[in-house]
């Protein structure tokens, strides 16, 4: 049954212990400075990693029916046009805001 | 499905207008998935808040942050991160009929988010005392940019409805446990488990991209 996957205690000890990994490095890259846009795309690549992780391996997508991750896959669709939408508003105002 | 154990199996969960436990099962886990989804979008409101403001005001942002303790955002990504895999083993425990297992991780996994939840409580009590509230409440000078509390709204109402659904959670991990105390769960029957657990981790992926998106801008 593709619902009923159980993992073994080492490999969810594993994975945890690769999130805490990943927890230290995207705390350490900000002790480097890095340039303005980039800083933001690697805190960001490392949190992408780190979800992927999480909703493949704890919340067994990787094992699941395709169904559910494209559920998923598609709520990030939508998400990532609600937020390219709204700055294509935003972003191209000649006046930003009047009073917040 | 075709065991000959089959009928000795215990069915208690089984409702009537489902074939099998499976079924049952997949049909839940579904419905979990799509209310993840309206959950996703629910949280994608305030992140969308976010990204328009750092467009506007970069320096705001850099600024303001640093009003934010990285040490503790850290240990409390490190708690969820903990509570995630506490929550994994409680399925597998429940998913292998070891019910002591199952009810011991449940306790670890409260346990874990009440941490959370008091550092949270610690970080809110600071700001507040030194006047860091949302909205037209802010009162403090330290911050030189006049904006200032646009950060805060957004910082409290994210980390406000995260702490919520973190609440939310603990009600159900009781929940859970009253349960299996009751002895309802077994290999056979565990999708509150299972879909608890779903919830729990999605508020786990909410948390590792509110960390360094309001703490590690500096």
């Amino acid at each position: 049954m593709s619902g009923h996957h159980i993992s073994s205690a080492k490999f969810l000890w594993g994975v945890a212990i690769s999130l805490f990994m990943l927890t230290f490095i995207t705390v350490a890259v900000t002790w480097v400075a890095i340039p303005e846009p980039w800083n933001v795309v690697v805190a960001i690549a490392i949190a992408v990693v780190k979800a992927i992780i999480v909703s493949a391996f704890f919340m067994n997508l990787y094992w699941d029916t395709k169904f559910h991750s494209m559920l998923f896959v598609l709520s990030i669709v939508f998400f990532l046009l609600f937020i390219g939408i709204t700055l294509l508003d935003t972003l191209y105002r000649t006046d930003p805001i009047p009073s917040f | 499905m075709s065991k000959p154990s089959a009928l000795e199996e215990k069915l208690d969960h089984l409702q009537h207008h489902f074939i099998d436990s499976d079924q049952q099962f997949e049909a839940s886990k579904m419905g979990m998935w799509v209310f993840l989804v309206t959950e996703i979008l629910f949280f994608g409101g305030l992140f969308v808040a976010y990204i328009a403001y750092r467009a506007w005001y970069p320096d705001l942002y850099l600024l303001a942050s640093t009003e934010l303790d990285t040490f503790w955002g850290a240990v409390n990504t490190a708690v969820l991160i903990g509570s995630s895999l506490t929550v994994a083993m409680a399925i597998r425990s429940a998913q292998l009929n070891q019910i002591k297992g199952l009810i011991i991780n449940l306790y670890i996994t409260i346990g874990l988010a009440c941490v959370f939840m008091v550092i949270k409580y610690f970080e809110y009590a600071h700001k507040f005392e030194k006047g860091i509230l949302p909205g037209s409440y802010y009162s403090y000078e330290g911050i030189a940019h006049e904006k200032a509390n646009i950060f805060f709204s957004i910082y409290y109402m994210m980390t406000g409805l995260h702490g919520v659904h973190v609440l939310v959670g603990i009600g159900l991990m009781i929940w859970l446990v009253i349960k299996a105390k009751k002895k309802v769960f077994h290999s056979g029957y565990y999708t509150p488990v299972e879909i608890t657990g779903l919830y729990w981790h999605l508020v786990d992926i909410i948390w590792i991209f509110l960390f360094p998106l309001l703490y590690l801008i500096d």
